[in-house]
């Protein structure tokens, strides 16, 4: 196994008596684009600006690529690009001056990497012009060039797609992708939209009152044994009788309206479940698998609490 | 450092700080146009008051005054006539006052014998006024530390500043060194606007002035006129750095930059309202704004306090620049960036 590029450990905040963010435990993998997810207020902004140094650990260690952020800063943030929340740049500034000062404070940033920073993120017609005639997905662009210039190995987007329209979103999406593969960098990204997440990550951490609740990876949660089969068929109880014999009593649950049975099983078990019912007599009226999504697990676990 | 350099370039690419610097070269021409004019209106009309005050005047002194020819010069032998006989007469004249006199008449002789008008306006003149203006840049430097700090929290900017591979304590020195040269750079202009409003008005005809003091052993001497204009200049910088550091401090402490902007405003305008109020108290010596001006010490002018010392003004001042420091620092190291 690789090593990670960030490891959480026990990492706290306690403001007052209460922890904002309790002993999160996790770590992220090279190349991967890792969500962060959990209702408004659950602590994700909060362990963000920890990882970064801008807020203070009341207890814990992050740690970055094996330097630790609270004891070693400075050499831990020359491997952690970021931007928190909005891009806010120098607005009096062009495109490229900002770069330029963001890329001073690296060694080693070269007036060649700047460009083909600006040429990755298509920036390179409005590249000279004033940040405040930009709009909000060219800042949001400028603001990853600022994050990605010194090639870090971990890049840090805390709520990203706040205020971008539909197409911004997918916009940076797109780039997103194409940095994990381009640069090879490993990726956290926070949100609490859930579709996004869905569509950009590679796994997800959910968190409810700064505790993480669970981590999964979203790629393969289809062969998940979460996984249910709804089965419509006339006489329910025969087909319960008969599948029970065949799965076992505790994977068998009726649906919600009563009219079908719905039992944990897996995509391939179809034709095989169809064969058996209809051998004995059954009329079938449909049999079709159900994946849960993101969304519904997401507030199964979180007990619904959240708005999306 | 590269810090320093993205400092600067925050400070000289908005315009605001080209407007400034336009201020203060307007307010030494402004400065320097006033003085030309006004010495314009004082040698047109100078010889009818001079009659009235020559009739008027002691046979003693007029006659004193008559072995010189130009205006200037009988006016200088007048006065010193006038003192000296208020010297003579006035026995319940304090202490002070009469080394005063004794002194400026020691000074206007040596100005007659050597023919030197100490009214004309020399290129050292204007310079010598635009340290007034020392004022102006405090005030100027003052604003932009108070926005120093501050202003990136207003921008959100502050974020991005402190994700990087530089501690704190460096952010913070880069800004604060970029402050002083930002000051310094100021200062500059404003001496050569001030020397180049003088040579353009009077020419380089005074340049080799010397400057006139009345040494401790009563005796006058000439000292050079750029070390005299040099020592004005280094003793406003002390108050100029005093208060762009108070105004560094509050700059850490205030997240809104017009707070931050207001509050140093403000304590540079009313500290020496505020103490001169309290002037009564022996505790306000320990304040910063009585000790701030330490050419209190130089012109023979009075202490706030009599007990005060050169020393003691030196020592406070110190001890509140370590204190600003030191809170600016703590405030700026410590703080969560939350908003």
């Amino acid at each position: 196994m690789t090593e990670a590029v960030l490891q959480l450990r026990n990492v706290t905040k306690t403001i007052g008596k209460r922890n904002i963010v309790d002993n999160l435990t996790f770590d992220i993998l090279p190349g991967e684009v890792f969500g962060f997810l959990g209702p408004n207020g659950a602590g994700k902004t909060t362990t963000i600006r920890m990882i970064v140094g801008l807020i203070s650990m009341t207890k814990g260690e992050a740690i970055v690529k094996g330097i630790s952020v609270r004891q070693n800063f400075a050499k831990a943030m020359t491997h952690i690009g970021a931007i928190v929340e909005n891009p806010e740049m120098y607005k009096f500034l062009t495109g490229y001056q900002n770069l330029v000062h963001f890329a001073r404070r690296h060694s080693g940033v070269t007036k060649e990497r700047i460009d083909e920073v600006v040429k990755l993120l298509g920036l390179q017609n409005r590249i000279h012009e004033k940040v405040k005639r930009y709009s909000l997905g060219m800042r949001q662009r400028l603001g990853v060039a600022q994050a990605i210039l010194h090639r870090p190995s971990l890049l840090i987007l805390d709520e990203p797609t706040n205020g971008l329209d539909p197409a911004g979103i997918r916009e940076l999406r797109d780039y997103l992708r194409k940095l994990t593969r381009e640069e090879g960098l490993a990726v956290i990204v926070s949100s609490h939209l859930l579709s996004e997440m869905e569509l950009m990550c590679d796994r997800v951490a959910i968190i409810q009152s700064g505790k993480l609740v669970d981590i999964r990876p979203l790629q393969g949660y289809k062969e998940d044994p979460g996984t249910k089969v709804v089965i419509e068929v006339d006489d329910l109880p025969a087909a319960r009788r008969l599948l029970s014999k065949a799965f076992g009593d505790s994977k068998l649950s009726m649906s919600v309206s009563g009219q079908a049975l719905e039992i944990a099983a897996e995509r391939a078990a179809i034709p095989d479940i169809a064969r058996m019912l209809v051998s004995e007599g059954l009329d079938v009226y449909g049999i079709h698998a159900v994946q849960k999504s993101l969304e519904d697990q997401f507030l199964e676990i979180t007990g619904g609490e959240m708005v999306v | 450092m590269n810090l320093i350099r993205n400092e600067n370039m925050k400070i000289y690419r908005r315009p605001r700080t080209w407007a400034m610097i336009g201020i203060l070269i307007l307010a030494v021409a402004f400065m320097g146009g006033v003085m030309k004019w006004d010495s314009s209106r004082n040698d047109g009309p100078a010889p009818m008051p001079q009659q009235n005050a020559q009739t008027q005047e002691q046979p003693g002194g007029q006659a004193e005054a008559e072995k010189y020819d130009e205006a200037w010069a009988q006016d200088l032998a007048q006065q010193n006539a006038r003192l000296q006989e208020q010297l003579n007469r006035t026995a319940e004249m304090g202490e002070e006052q009469r080394e005063w006199m004794t002194e400026q008449i020691k000074l206007n002789q040596y100005y007659l014998d050597h023919g030197i008008n100490p009214h004309d306006l020399t290129l050292w003149s204007y310079v010598d006024n635009s340290a007034a203006l020392i004022l102006l840049i405090t005030l100027l430097t003052v604003i932009v530390a108070a926005d120093m700090i501050a202003a990136e929290f207003s921008w959100g900017t502050i974020k991005l500043l402190l994700v990087g591979p530089a501690s704190r304590t460096k952010v913070m020195l880069s800004k604060y060194i970029s402050t002083m040269i930002f000051a310094l750079m100021l200062l500059l202009i404003c001496f050569a606007a001030a020397f180049a409003a003088g040579a353009l008005l009077e020419g380089f005809g005074g340049i080799n002035l010397p400057h006139l003091t009345i040494g401790a052993d009563g005796a006058v001497h000439e000292g050079s006129m750029i070390s005299h204009s040099l020592r004005v200049y280094g003793l406003s910088i002390v108050s100029l750095l005093m208060y762009v550091t108070m105004a560094f401090m509050i700059s850490a402490a205030f997240r809104s930059s017009s707070m931050a902007i207001a509050f140093s405003l403000l304590f540079m305008l009313l500290g020496n309202t505020l103490t001169m109020l309290l002037s009564g108290y022996s505790w306000v010596k320990y304040l910063l704004f009585p000790n701030i001006d330490l050419s209190q010490y130089m012109e023979g002018s009075q202490p706030l306090r009599p007990e005060m010392t050169l020393g003691f003004s030196i020592g406070m001042l110190a001890a509140y620049y370590v204190v600003f420091q030191l809170v600016a620092w703590l405030l700026f190291t410590r703080r969560d960036v939350a908003a």
